[in-house]
């Protein structure tokens, strides 16, 4: 089981953050690699995940659902996917929420996640794997607090 | 004459020339009668489990049976590692083995020789009976050649005792029940192939052990020229057709990246001898997008992940590819595939690691000495790579085609690398090779450096010496554990192996390596090389495996 938390500040206030990150594409966006495709009638989406492992590329196929509380600005994310060679599964579970940040107009979202890796490729990155995910957690931040950021203007334009 | 003499006979006349082991009461009248022969040449060891190692290694070099031999009971327990190590790597082998007397079930040294052959993925045959000398040495050999593994031969010792009635009947080698033929591909299975191949675009022949012993190399550099295929190895067949413009090394965890950004694009995968295990195919994950024709002489063989190929012709490597080759060639395809000159450019360079390490003073970037031997020493010259940490060094670094190439590998252990180099440097008649392997692998069988010496063994065993169980190192220290825990000093190994009797040198800088490899060549015989290497260099698959890197 590898456990990730990050925390992501960012200089909008919580309501235009949340905005944002409850539209399911443009959180997935976000993920390196990660593509949602159809949504389907119990509300949950196809998404395919391409990671990097060393110089290897796998892709997983998955089903993401997400659960999303408008009036606490909380959302969780899980999904549950198999890769291309049917070895390898892999479970991810990631709750994350907006909250005021210090400075006054500005948030701060914690993110947990949790993301389970079984099967072929277990053994064959071993510790490596630990730090892909962090790797690919410390991006998607980026890219979320980049879009949060981005959206601030947008909004204020309007 | 005695059931033993008899039984010795039969081991001549099956060809035996060399035998390794330990002389025991279980084994010494078998042994004195082949010294009374003529024309064997007994090498003592000083551990059975490294005799048959060294059996092991002149097996997977000569491709015909090796000869162990050790006492009963206590003898044969110490053959475990090596025997499921010749088990796994498929070599063909007979120990002798003495067993407890029949009528004495509570002799010191009883053993149920059966299941701990058994249990060792080994073949077992007792010699119950004075009449069934000659077929159990018959069937031994005949085993060990047809099924491809270690093959216990078990004689009580009793029954080496009673009399051979027989002995004016020549013995009938086990030549005479099976003449070697090779496997001739269906013509459905090839025209099945052929369809797959000549819809590819983007075509890797993967080359293993099998295509290489069944001579198919001009076959594969052919059929690779019509579809513009790359040439890829398995480890086992490392550097093998590198003559090739665009052979990217091994297929797995030991290729460079640009092969492996290179094979992400495969369409097909052609494996050829080669048992595309997971270790091959990185469990399947360095060809996402391919469809495999599986050629092996087997029945059948199963990849990686329980998948069998999308085609598998069963047909000698060499038959196989030549039939392939010439329907395509009655199908006119010519394919570009991979032979770009994109694609050219981008292989000369996939070897080089320009990643840098701090260097810890007194010691040396074990790249670099991978880099100088390879170099230095002649391409006539075979190479032995050993297991552990170091291994990822040499079993990428290591470039030059040689006759012999060997990597460890098997049962994934150590030290088993120095006896199996010992054997094969004898069953090329005492030419000179090195080896290169890690400190606890060199320590574990270090005794054996005194054989080499005392049988002139002309072995330069380089010893990548980083004073610790190297993946065990790299492990801890990546989950953070306390990586110390897996440091052990070790002595001066060049004094050792010069106190042995041999020649040695610590060595701690690349000049002194070439120094000493330049001194080794000029006068090859038994030397040993302690070369002190960094611990803060990682190898590649480590970097990769253990801290997620994309080098």
């Amino acid at each position: 089981m590898i456990e990730v938390s990050e925390r992501i500040e960012v200089p909008s206030a919580p309501r235009i953050v949340w905005n944002l990150l409850s539209d399911p594409r443009a959180v997935v966006d976000c993920v390196p690699g990660a593509a949602l495709g159809e949504q389907l009638e119990d509300g949950s989406y196809d998404a395919t995940l391409t990671v990097k492992f060393g110089p290897a590329k796998v892709t997983f196929r998955a089903r993401v659902a997400l659960e999303l509380d408008s009036a606490a600005m909380t959302g969780q994310v899980s999904s549950r996917g198999k890769d291309d060679q049917g070895g390898t599964r892999v479970k991810a579970a990631m709750t994350f929420k907006v909250v005021e940040g210090e400075a006054p107009g500005s948030s701060v979202i914690p993110i947990d996640a949790q993301v389970e890796i079984s099967g072929r490729l277990a053994s064959l990155v071993e510790s490596g794997a630990n730090l892909v995910v962090k790797r690919m957690t410390g991006e998607f931040s980026e890219r979320l607090a980049a879009k949060v950021a981005g959206a601030t203007f947008v909004t204020s334009d309007k | 004459m005695k059931v033993y003499q008899r039984l010795a006979a039969a081991f001549k006349a099956e060809g035996t020339t060399h035998v390794f082991g330990i002389m025991g009461d279980g084994n010494m009248y078998w042994m004195h009668e082949l010294d009374k022969l003529g024309g064997v040449k007994m090498l003592e060891v000083r551990h059975e489990g490294a005799g048959l190692g060294m059996a092991d290694g002149w097996a997977r070099v000569t491709r015909t049976p090796g000869i162990a031999t050790a006492t009963c009971g206590p003898g044969v327990t110490q053959l475990a590692t090596a025997l499921v190590t010749a088990a796994r790597a498929q070599s063909p082998l007979v120990a002798f083995c003495g067993e407890y007397p029949s009528n004495d079930d509570e002799y010191n040294q009883r053993l149920d020789q059966a299941a701990f052959a058994a249990g060792c993925e080994t073949g077992f045959i007792r010699i119950n009976t004075p009449d069934g000398a000659d077929d159990a040495v018959r069937k031994a050999f005949y085993l060990a050649k047809l099924e491809s593994r270690p093959i216990m031969l078990s004689a009580p010792m009793d029954v080496q005792q009673m009399t051979f009635e027989d002995d004016d009947e020549p013995y009938k080698p086990s030549s005479t029940l099976l003449k070697p033929r090779a496997v001739q591909p269906d013509p459905a299975a090839l025209e099945q192939a052929a369809d797959i191949i000549a819809g590819s675009k983007k075509p890797v022949i993967v080359v293993g052990r099998g295509a290489k012993w069944s001579g198919a190399g001009d076959a594969v550099l052919k059929l690779g020229e019509r579809l513009g295929a790359l040439i890829a190895t398995t480890l086992m067949a490392k550097t093998w057709l590198s003559e090739s413009e665009y052979h990217v090394g091994v297929s797995g965890t030991y290729g460079t990246r640009t092969a492996m950004q290179l094979f992400e694009e495969a369409d097909c995968v052609i494996a050829v001898g080669a048992s595309m295990n997971r270790y091959t195919t990185e469990h399947g994950y360095l060809y996402p997008k391919a469809r495999f024709v599986h050629v092996d002489a087997k029945p059948h063989l199963m990849m990686s992940g329980g998948r069998s190929a999308d085609c598998y012709v069963q047909a000698d490597a060499r038959a196989g590819v030549e039939a392939l080759e010439s329907l395509l060639a009655k199908r006119s395809v010519k394919m570009t595939g991979y032979r770009t000159p994109e694609v050219k450019k981008r292989l000369p360079y996939q070897y080089e690691d320009r990643t840098e390490f701090p260097i810890e003073p007194g010691t040396v970037d074990p790249r670099e000495i991978v880099l100088a031997l390879d170099e230095l020493v002649p391409a006539d010259l075979n190479l032995f790579t050993g297991s552990g940490a170091t291994a990822g060094f040499s079993n990428i670094m290591f470039r030059r085609q040689r006759p012999v190439v060997l990597a460890s590998h098997f049962f994934g252990c150590i030290g088993q690398m120095l006896p199996a180099a010992i054997g094969g440097v004898v069953a090329t008649g005492n030419k000179p090779a090195i080896l290169v392997d890690g400190d606890a692998s060199v320590m574990m069988h270090l005794a054996e450096f005194e054989t080499m010496v005392r049988y002139g063994v002309p072995l330069l065993v380089v010893c990548m010496n980083n004073q610790a169980l190297g993946s065990e190192y790299y492990k801890l220290d990546a989950h953070k554990m306390k990586a110390d825990l897996a440091t052990i000093p070790t002595p001066d190994l060049g004094a050792v192996a010069t106190s042995f009797g041999g020649r040695g040198r610590l060595v701690r800088s690349v000049e002194d390596v070439r120094a000493a490899a330049k001194e080794w060549l000029a006068k090859p015989g038994p030397m040993m090389l302690d070369v002190r290497i960094s611990r803060s260099v990682v190898t590649l698959p480590y970097r990769r495996v253990h801290y997620g890197r994309d080098e």
